[in-house]
């Protein structure tokens, strides 16, 4: 119930009694259980961070596309293979992995078992602590597993990028690839 | 006054009353007027079917920058622009072999303003698939997947993978070099699947090879079936959001 301060009642005190309902006071919400008040109306302190946020993003964006174009080769040609053809760049871990072990390995199981695991985190680890904290101290078992999980998967995005040249030989970005054809 | 004249100054009136009827017709569940009171700032987001994603009122804490760097939301932007541009793409876009590739030269050297049209969408869509991950990382290690936020995890799980699908498959629709190896490298890999995988590649490229059966294909998926499977799960990660008692914060 929303009591709003224009039909505010007024209340005459009962003689009779020697307490009474002064006043029904301004308030948002039924204060049961509840600690003090520390919300904010989202008009117009989410919607208008949401508005600016778009629109530097949508500018963002635009800068980009003007100076930055999305890449055309030449038209696909089967009987062409380049070497090394790379995956896009989401799928280069997996591309990776494939190289280093076997595709059924690399490319199907290991993933399939990281999408179980990433599936079962919530079930695992149910302890509430260090919710709403970034790294909170509590977690550093889970932080530091996430942390090695993201920066595996980051790595072997930037090898597969920058350092896999022709037959997947590794090469440093600097160095220059043998003439293949 | 004569009757007629009366009937004259009604229609008058009733005339000059059509914008502010109209307008009151269209946020009739509003207040009038700047919402500068608490009711008129419930009404205005409640009364709006795009603004009722949001609670009425949030938790100071949930509006702090640097505690979600608003990763989910700029998700969420980016699906919008995509699926604007996406749209905008289609009406230059023939899924057939090479017609595919010359509506690319087509829209870097033709159409008015085509190159910013296939940036924006290039870029957006790459932008997409890595701040799905930053997202993931943020609620991970915030530990907002705690209870009761656990099916709220898994149906993220199944937007980063159909985000990363929609990458996928948009990514063989230039066929360019770039898109047929990637598409073919990508395929092969789901070959190696005991049992299923020859049969799942089969049916994924209408053939055994990356062709004309494939482009159609990955087009269909690409522009129809998985933006519906994906706007499908948002509306319930979004909705579960609100259901599970707003972003998590501290308890």
């Amino acid at each position: 119930m929303l009591q709003r301060s224009e039909d505010r009642e007024m209340f005459q005190p009962n003689s009779e009694k020697s307490y009474g309902l002064m006043e029904v006071v301004d308030g948002t919400s039924v204060m049961v259980e509840k600690a003090p008040e520390d919300t904010v109306f989202s008009w117009p302190h989410l919607v208008m961070l949401e508005i600016a946020w778009a629109m530097v993003v949508i500018i963002l964006l635009h800068v980009i596309s003007t100076y930055f174009n999305a890449p055309l080769e030449e038209i696909a040609d089967a009987s062409l293979t380049p070497n090394p053809a790379k995956a896009p760049w989401y799928f280069l871990g997996l591309q990776e992995m494939v190289s280093w072990t076997s595709p059924f390995w690399g490319g199907i199981l290991i993933p399939g078992i990281l999408v179980v695991l990433l599936l079962l985190v919530p079930f695992v680890d149910r302890r509430l602590v260090g919710v709403g904290h970034w790294f909170a101290r509590e977690r550093w078992v889970a932080n530091t597993l996430w942390t090695v999980f993201a920066v595996g998967t980051i790595t072997v995005i930037l090898i597969g990028l920058y350092c896999r040249g022709p037959n997947w030989h590794f090469y440093w970005p600097w160095q220059d690839w043998p003439k293949t054809h | 006054m004569l009757p007629r004249e009366r009937n004259s100054r009604r229609a008058i009136a009733t005339l000059l009353q059509i914008p502010r009827n109209i307008w009151c017709a269209l946020f009739r569940e509003g207040y009038p007027g700047y919402p500068d009171t608490d009711l008129k700032r419930s009404t205005l987001i409640t009364g709006n079917v795009f603004l009722h994603l949001h609670p009425v009122k949030i938790r100071r804490h949930a509006l702090k920058l640097h505690y979600t760097f608003c990763l989910g939301g700029t998700a969420f932007l980016l699906f919008l622009i995509l699926t604007l541009t996406g749209v905008m793409l289609m009406f230059y876009y023939h899924p057939s072999v090479p017609k595919a590739y010359y509506d690319m030269e087509d829209l870097e050297h033709i159409v008015n303003f085509g190159l910013l049209l296939r940036n924006l969408h290039r870029w957006s869509a790459h932008g997409m698939v890595a701040i799905v991950f930053l997202h993931m990382c943020r609620v991970f290690y915030t530990g907002s997947y705690k209870p009761p936020r656990e099916m709220n995890w898994v149906v993220g799980v199944g937007l980063l993978l159909l985000t990363l699908m929609l990458s996928f498959t948009g990514y063989l629709l230039p066929w360019d070099q770039l898109a047929f190896w990637a598409i073919t490298v990508g395929t092969n890999i789901a070959n190696a699947a005991p049992l299923v995988g020859s049969k799942m590649r089969f049916l994924l490229l209408g053939g055994n090879i990356v062709g004309p059966n494939a482009l159609l294909r990955f087009y269909v998926l690409h522009c129809v079936v998985l933006p519906l499977l994906i706007g499908v799960l948002m509306a319930i990660h979004f909705w579960k959001v609100r259901k599970d008692g707003g972003i998590s914060g501290p308890l």
